[in-house]
């Protein structure tokens, strides 16, 4: 498959969505049902190695490019994902101009505290999936507790999420697996 | 406020960018509080220009903020280092799981270890909100803050609105909502 092509698929893609998942309708009529370089189990594949890797989980579309392209396609893929970042520049010299300006400050606020609220409701999935039995809510309480009454680096704190779960596991408890 | 050198930038975009489970919102939220809270290389407000204006670009969101904060720390070196550092091992990373995919997923050591760190992910989602909302919850503001985030909530958990579009709701709402 075409490098260029796939970095173009891909940038459409990228382009067309604001956050996580939003493009996954896009790739799919693209690379699955358009021009069959994936099949839907790929495709599945992909979001779950987005999902089970550090960083955003738009990161499958690197999955995807690999699927379509191997080492090639997953280096158009990370092109694709990496351009559109670059718009925020032209945005930030704008915004840096009237930042004194008390409406765009108002303006500003308002779309932080509504992403907060954006970001909030994204938890209620995230934790259906993520917080399956109550040890696991435990270890989210005490993550929760640690990121805000402490200045712990969060690092730490998720790789003793992932020992301590792993020391339930090795302890007996079989339902983290 | 202490600007970072290009290279201690790296680092932290490093570590944060590549090592932070559960998608973008909780490495953004890793990011606040190291660049906010524990390293103050700048103020909420600073943070809150990048992390606004990261929402409303197009793509993966977590880079463009990686993009902005960089630009804003150190200038165009330390845009592109921020995306650099911030997306090439993670993106290595996701080559080499998706090679192996078929062994790591079937591996119980890894699916517990992932196991945890999602539930941590999860509370590091909900300390993000609080520490993003807590600086507007004063006297002034406070009515402003609960209604915008109750709206926001509403419009995208139960009537689905696209982020992008409530995120423009919302600066406008403010723009226009004089104190």
């Amino acid at each position: 498959m075409n490098f260029l092509i796939i970095y173009l698929l891909l940038l459409k893609a990228a382009l067309s969505s604001f956050s996580g998942l939003a493009a996954l309708p896009i790739v799919r009529n693209d690379f699955v049902v358009k021009r069959h370089l994936l099949t839907d189990h790929q495709l599945n594949t992909a979001l779950v190695v987005g999902r089970s890797t550090p960083g955003p989980k738009g990161l499958y579309l690197i999955a995807v490019g690999y699927f379509a392209g191997g080492t090639p396609g997953a280096i158009a893929a990370w092109l694709a994902i990496v351009t559109p970042a670059l718009l925020v520049i032209p945005l930030l010299m704008f915004a840096k101009k009237n930042i004194e300006n008390p409406r765009v400050k108002r303006a500003l606020r308002a779309v932080v505290v509504a992403s907060a609220g954006v970001s909030l409701s994204a938890t209620l999935p995230l934790s259906a999936d993520a917080l399956r039995n109550v040890p696991l809510y435990g270890i989210a309480a005490i993550s929760l507790v640690l990121l805000i009454a402490t200045t712990w680096d969060t690092l730490w704190v998720m790789l003793g999420a992932a020992l301590a779960s792993l020391s339930l596991m090795l302890s007996g408890f079989d339902h983290l697996a | 406020m202490p600007k970072p050198s290009l290279l201690e930038l790296s680092g932290v975009f490093f570590r944060i960018g590549n090592f932070t489970f559960g998608g973008g919102a909780p490495t953004t939220a890793a990011f606040q509080r190291e660049l906010v809270e524990r390293r103050r290389w700048y103020d909420t407000l600073q943070f809150g220009l990048c992390y606004a204006l990261a929402r409303v670009t197009p793509g993966t969101n977590l880079f463009a903020f990686c993009t902005a904060s960089g630009w804003l720390l150190r200038g165009w070196r330390g845009a592109i280092a921020g995306l650099l550092v911030a997306s090439i091992p993670s993106c290595a990373l996701v080559c080499l799981v998706t090679l192996g995919f078929d062994v790591w997923s079937r591996n119980r050591f890894f699916q517990a270890a992932i196991a945890g760190a999602l539930a941590a992910s999860v509370g590091a989602l909900l300390a993000s909100f609080w520490l993003l909302v807590r600086p507007y919850l004063n006297r002034r503001q406070w009515l402003q803050t609960v209604v915008i985030v109750l709206a926001s909530i509403a419009l995208s958990f139960f009537a689905g609105w696209s982020p992008i579009v409530i995120l423009l709701l919302a600066g406008a709402v403010g723009f226009f909502w004089t104190e």
